[in-house]
């Protein structure tokens, strides 16, 4: 009789730790795909500015400071990819720059005219768009997988299962802010 | 952040509200189920028993009608939906704004990329059709693509972009087809209990079975009528979930705001739209949306009613 019980609580001990761990794999799984999802957004952005400040450059020819800026701050995204710690901020530099970019391009009519322009245009704006949103649906699936992880009773478990913390992808708050576009 | 904790706690309501009605609906077919057969083992034995097995067998036969009805229904509604409406299949060079705003969103769902379809007609309005998470359909007008902005679109492509995650037109196909099937057999119910009365008459009179044909009588005259608004009331639980949801996608609930706001004023019906498939859409494209429709029957909910809503989760 007693044995059946401690089998009985074996099998369900058992049957508990393979459902954490398979809710721990999924949610891990879901927030690397959303990281690559990021990737593929921020390659795509390094790949279409050079070709928008060369479509633009002759039009906007007074903004040499701006579009130098923006290429700059391309070159050092490209240059920081692959390192995590560094490549935040050079990319939140580089969000800043291509929405300064954008705006000022409302500035000259006569781009609107061009539908290679336009299209580029259209390009980087949902490119843009895409940076933000995969790095939201990034941070909300690591924020359910931490909080899946440190609750009660995963808990116990999780740890020796090797289900560490996962990292958000931060853009540090000041480089976030509406950028200034300088009037000379 | 008390808007990130707002459009949860709507979505967690309006989820809990849905399973409420569900609850309700399956009781309503499984009582009926159970009627009918209990009623069935008392005509042909004479005396009612306390627990009837046949009424039981009528419970589960109900429930199995019910599910193969709805597993026919989801395999061929898909594609009798989309030919209905009359809607063409485009590519992103057709409408690079449209598709490149369904991509976005799809980046801020995490779900595969559904099709992208436009309808050719100058009402405004949208809807979405897919049974699983990865084989959706996402169409809007072409007028809805001329009217709206980015922003505007942004909302209402990610309204729709929640009823494919949130598995609306499974939800929905499955409570129309047991509401289906509950007015039929009500009807079927009716019928039988006039031919019954009819010849029952020189047989001695069981009042166990008397009372209970009473009840069977009652009950297959209200419960299509009730069974209808249970499922008006789900469709209007959807709506809300998928409007929370929107924002929780955008974090901008202003574009849906500004859009539905568009939509009241310019959503009139159209060729291809028809009562089978008005609650697929964003908004109603039959009834008037201005005038007060009867609020236990209507699709969807009143649109001041959902901007409304919209507002508090701007926080």
């Amino acid at each position: 009789m007693s044995s059946w019980i401690f089998l009985g609580i074996v099998v369900a001990i058992g049957l508990w730790l393979i459902a954490v761990y398979n809710g721990l794999v999924g949610g891990r799984n879901q927030a690397q795909t959303a990281w690559s999802q990021i990737d593929v957004q921020l390659k795509r952005r390094h790949d279409l500015i050079p070709n928008l400040v060369q479509v633009v450059k002759d039009a906007m020819a007074y903004e040499q400071e701006t579009l130098t800026k923006v290429i700059q701050a391309r070159n050092n995204a490209v240059a920081a990819s692959g390192n995590a710690a560094q490549s935040g901020p050079a990319e939140a530099a580089l969000s800043q720059a291509t929405h300064g970019l954008l705006a000022l391009m409302e500035n000259y009519p006569q781009l609107k005219a061009n539908d290679n322009v336009m299209q580029l245009q259209e390009e980087l704006t949902t490119t843009e768009n895409k940076i933000a949103f995969a790095r939201q649906f990034y941070n909300d699936s690591v924020n359910t997988y931490n909080t899946r992880r440190q609750s009660f009773p995963a808990v116990l478990a999780a740890a020796s299962l090797g289900f560490g913390p996962m990292d958000l992808f931060n853009m540090p708050e000041s480089e976030r802010e509406v950028p200034k576009v300088a009037l000379r | 952040m008390s808007a990130t904790t707002d459009f949860v706690a709507a979505q967690a309501e309006n989820r809990r509200n849905t399973m409420v009605l569900l609850t309700v609906l399956t009781a309503l077919a499984g009582g009926i189920g159970y009627l009918v057969g209990a009623l069935m083992e008392g005509e042909s034995s004479g005396s009612l028993p306390a627990v009837s097995q046949v009424g039981i067998a009528g419970a589960g036969l109900m429930a199995a009608v019910s599910i193969g009805w709805s597993a026919i229904s989801l395999a061929v509604g898909d594609k009798m939906v989309l030919s209905m409406a009359g809607a063409k299949e485009i590519e992103k060079q057709d409408a690079p704004l449209l598709y490149n705003v369904v991509e976005e969103i799809s980046i801020a769902a995490g779900v595969p990329m559904p099709r992208v379809m436009v309808l050719e007609t100058d009402a405004l309005n949208a809807f979405a059709t897919g049974n699983k998470v990865g084989s959706g359909t996402i169409a809007v007008t072409r007028g809805l693509l001329n009217t709206l902005d980015r922003d505007e679109l942004q909302g209402v492509v990610a309204h729709e972009m929640a009823h494919l995650r949130n598995l609306d037109t499974r939800y929905m196909v499955v409570v129309g087809v047991t509401v289906g099937l509950i007015a039929l057999v009500c009807d079927m119910a009716l019928r039988t209990l006039n031919w019954g009365s009819t010849r029952s008459s020189d047989r001695k009179g069981s009042s166990g079975g008397g009372i209970l044909i009473i009840v069977l009588l009652v009950v297959a005259i209200l419960a299509p009528l009730a069974a209808k608004a249970v499922q008006m009331a789900v469709s209007r639980q959807r709506e809300y979930l998928a409007d929370a949801t929107s924002v929780q996608f955008t974090r901008n609930p202003n574009g849906l705001i500004s859009a539905l706001g568009k939509l009241a004023e310019k959503a009139a019906p159209f060729p291809g739209v028809s009562r089978a498939t008005q609650h697929l859409f964003i908004v109603n494209p039959i009834n008037r949306f201005t005038s007060k429709t009867p609020a236990l029957l209507a699709t969807h909910p009143d649109i001041a009613d959902r901007i409304a809503r919209l507002r508090n989760l701007g926080g």
